[in-house]
């Protein structure tokens, strides 16, 4: 119990600013920040994006961006300044004591090399010469990380695994030679919720087996309340709020943790949305029969024999583990994908919300030209003021000012982005929007801030609601039908309350176990 | 910084063969046509700077209006290849399919012949013109340009944006030109002046083996081939003519490298 108590890293009134030519003097993104990590433990570090979480990690692990300065203080690993090291002992360090998860499964792997080559490499380049020797050591720690045929998997490219097979090729090339602490920034966050239960599962077991230290860097709270045993709370640069995990998010101390739990949770009742009441025996505006689908070039059905009912008002969920076809389903139905069957709309327009605020927005243009566009494409006749009058108040109603009509997506967060993905929609009126997890990529705060806007949309202007997600909790509060999809087809549909209460297929018991594991039962 | 130094080198060379554009246009100090046969290869000195040709003609004036020709017909020559490119190359990458098949299979056969064995075949078949061989470099040219559309074309379309306007109803031909194509410009802009300075090599070629810019106008290409004979009695017939053509492509090759640096980096121009 003694060593519990050591602090393996301890971080001492560091300072991080990203100093320019034009600003030598900048404002430090860390500011004076001091903590330590206690041998053995798992310490979760929350906090919005931009908050300074992962340049305090990528500090530790000697990995911050060449144009980042740190401008004060000491960061100490088993005794050592890590800081005054030189550079060959500290690169030396990453890998055999200092491990890395990076949060990005998709691009952490290099494309042309084989999982077995990928993490022969990192044994190769830690000395170990002998082939036989590294080989073995690979397929043991393929078939640790829950591979049940490691030989299949060493032979494999990236491409061929799935993103939870990734993410434990990674898992398993971090924990590969047996590091003391292991960084993992943000490792679940583009992980459905039944792979994320999976892969925090596996983190906790290797860490316990191999006895490693963690620092784990996340904006999913459950992920942490699950998983950490310690959790620090920073906020612009700074740590605001430190305790044990279960303490810290039932009891917050700080009023700016509760209010990250309060979004965390995307509770409808503590958010306060309310959403238009629907009327089932009128007929549907939307009706799609028998829709199939597939990719070029490719004898793989993606879609098979859905058939699919939007009524007036009402948001519809829309739910299934990743690659099951609900992006696929909705492309469709916005006619992007060649399919066969009928679709008939009694409406308008079908407007679309995607899931990347990233790129969604054309980098070339200025938000003012991605409003004008869907006017010019429609065709409507009307005067450069009325178009002007008409882009302002599509802009206010989600929430942004006039004076964002100049700025360029690049000048724009990911929450304001998907605020003017969704303003594009609405500027045609459109009668169902297909929003296909529109806040899955964002923070909390950002997250809560989207889901608001949707449901006041929908509460206000009667717009249908089409909500892919992978958010069980958030169906269950505000869509009053859901339809449930597995590989391709649609498994269960029906009244949200009774389809959740009386889960039929394997693929819905899968997905409300994992929802179980990570949020508890205090949804 | 690195982009800034091909910026000024690329600079500073090119500024010198714009310079000499000009000045073929405002101010020619002799007629470059005019013989002189009372002033044959005359070395360089006070009143012909560069000296004079076998002909007696002067050789500045004839590096200066050989600019002219070689900077107009590269870029009139780089348009029609972009213009060719972008048009076949865009629908390529955007339609796939029987369109995409159906215009690489014809840029694919254009680019199976080397470049100038077409392009002399051309000039040869239809005259030895200025104008003959704009067209027949553009015509060259072109498949590498619907190349690099078509590549991009093809990444481009599948992001979020153009899904986003496909939905609000944009036809495909303005997606291609106001959504797809600005997102071209850091691929196309280092490719078109790596196009120019190749062109101004091809023309050059051509012109060394008397299919391009006609006699007795100047080209950088024609006055080479004419240097030869008087290599070691009068150099100066070699050295200023090839300096100038080295001054304007590695001008290019520098733009183009600091453009490709620059755009690559994601920084401002």
């Amino acid at each position: 119990m003694n060593t519990r108590h050591t602090h393996l890293v301890k971080v001492h009134d560091l300072s991080i600013a990203f100093p320019g030519v034009r600003n030598p003097d900048p404002v430090p993104v860390v500011k004076n920040i001091e903590f330590g990590i206690r041998d053995g433990e798992i310490l979760g570090l929350i906090g919005n994006s931009g908050s300074g979480k992962t340049m305090t990690a990528m500090a530790i692990a000697g990995l911050l961006p060449d144009s980042a300065r740190i401008i004060s203080g000491r960061i100490s690993f088993a005794g050592e300044n890590l800081l005054t090291m030189n550079r060959r002992r500290r690169r030396m360090m990453l890998g055999s004591d200092i491990g890395v998860i990076f949060q990005e499964p998709s691009t952490a792997l290099d494309p042309l090399c084989k999982v077995g080559k990928s993490l022969d490499e990192i044994l190769e380049c830690h000395g170990n010469k002998d082939r036989a020797d590294r080989r073995a050591k690979i397929l043991a720690i393929l078939s640790m990380v829950g591979f049940t045929d490691p030989e299949d998997i060493y032979i494999r490219y990236p491409h061929q695994l799935s993103g939870g097979q990734r993410q434990r090729v990674l898992i398993a090339g971090a924990a590969l030679l047996s590091p003391k602490l292991l960084i993992c920034d943000e490792p679940t966050s583009s992980l459905d919720t039944v792979t994320t239960v999976a892969i925090l599962a596996l983190l906790k077991d290797i860490c316990h087996r191999l006895h490693m230290t963690v620092l784990f860097i996340s904006h999913d709270l459950s992920a942490v309340r699950n998983f950490c045993d310690r959790v620090i709370v920073m906020r612009g640069g700074e740590i605001v709020d430190r305790d044990s995990a279960e303490e810290m998010l039932s009891h917050p101390h700080s009023g700016y943790t509760a209010e990250l739990l309060t979004n965390a949770r995307l509770d409808p009742r503590t958010l306060g949305l309310t959403r238009a009441s629907v009327d089932y025996s009128s007929s549907p505006i939307l009706t799609a029969r028998h829709l199939a689908a597939r990719y070029d070039n490719s004898a793989k059905t993606v879609l098979s024999d859905i058939n699919l009912d939007i009524y007036p008002h009402e948001i519809l969920g829309l739910i299934g583990s990743s690659g099951c076809g609900k992006t696929t389903l909705s492309k469709t139905v916005l006619g992007l994908i060649p399919h066969t069957g009928s679709i008939t709309c009694t409406g308008g327009r079908i407007g679309a919300v995607f899931q990347d605020p990233v790129s969604c927005l054309n980098p070339a243009h200025s938000v003012m030209w991605h409003l004008k566009e869907p006017l010019i494409a429609a065709r409507k006749r009307m005067s450069s003021r009325d178009m002007k009058i008409r882009i302002e108040k599509a802009l206010t109603d989600v929430g942004l000012g006039s004076e964002y009509l100049t700025r360029l997506p690049s000048a724009l967060s990911g929450g304001q982005r998907q605020r003017v993905a969704i303003a594009m929609c609405l500027i045609l009126e459109p009668f169902v929007i297909m929003a296909d997890e529109p806040f899955s990529s964002l923070d909390a705060s950002s997250a809560s801030e989207i889901l608001k806007l949707l449901t006041r949309i929908n509460r206000e202007k009667g717009t249908s609601i089409v909500l892919i997600t992978h958010n069980i909790h958030i169906v269950r509060q505000i869509c009053p039908r859901v339809i449930v999809m597995d590989r391709g087809s649609v498994c269960e549909e029906g009244l949200t309350s009774e389809v959740l209460q009386n889960p039929q297929s394997e693929a819905l018991c899968n997905l409300l176990n994992a929802e179980r594991r990570l949020h508890g039962d205090n949804h | 910084m690195r982009s800034r130094a091909f910026y000024i080198t690329g600079g500073i060379l090119l500024g010198i063969c714009v310079t000499a554009f000009i000045m073929s246009l405002v101010c020619l100090p002799y007629d470059p046509n005019a013989t002189d046969a009372s002033a044959k290869l005359v070395a360089p000195c006070a009143s012909h700077i560069f000296g004079t040709d076998n002909f007696g003609r002067d050789v500045f004036s004839r590096v200066l209006s050989a600019s002219k020709y070689t900077i107009f017909i590269s870029f009139a020559g780089i348009a029609i290849a972009l213009v060719l490119g972008v048009a076949t190359g865009l629908p390529a990458g955007y339609f796939g399919g029987f369109t995409d098949k159906s215009i690489m299979l014809f840029n694919n056969s254009i680019m199976c012949f080397p470049g100038i064995l077409l392009a002399l075949v051309a000039v040869a078949v239809f005259g030895a013109s200025m104008f003959n061989v704009i067209w027949a470099l553009g015509l060259v040219f072109a498949p590498t340009f619907a190349r690099v559309c078509r590549a991009g074309t093809m990444e481009i379309k599948e992001r979020g944006y153009i899904l986003h306007a496909r939905v609000t109803g944009v036809k495909p031909v303005r997606i291609m030109a106001a959504h797809i194509l600005p997102n071209l410009l850091p691929q196309l802009l280092p490719a078109t002046v790596i196009g120019l300075a190749n062109m101004t090599l091809f023309e050059s070629g051509m012109s060394y083996l008397g299919l391009g810019v006609q006699p007795p106008d100047a080209s950088f290409g024609k006055m080479l081939a004419d240097s030869q004979s008087y290599l070691m009695t009068s150099p100066w017939l070699l050295v200023f003519p090839s300096l100038m053509l080295i001054f304007y492509i590695l001008g290019l090759y520098f733009l183009s490298e600091g453009l490709r640096v620059s755009l690559s980096s994601g920084g401002a121009m």
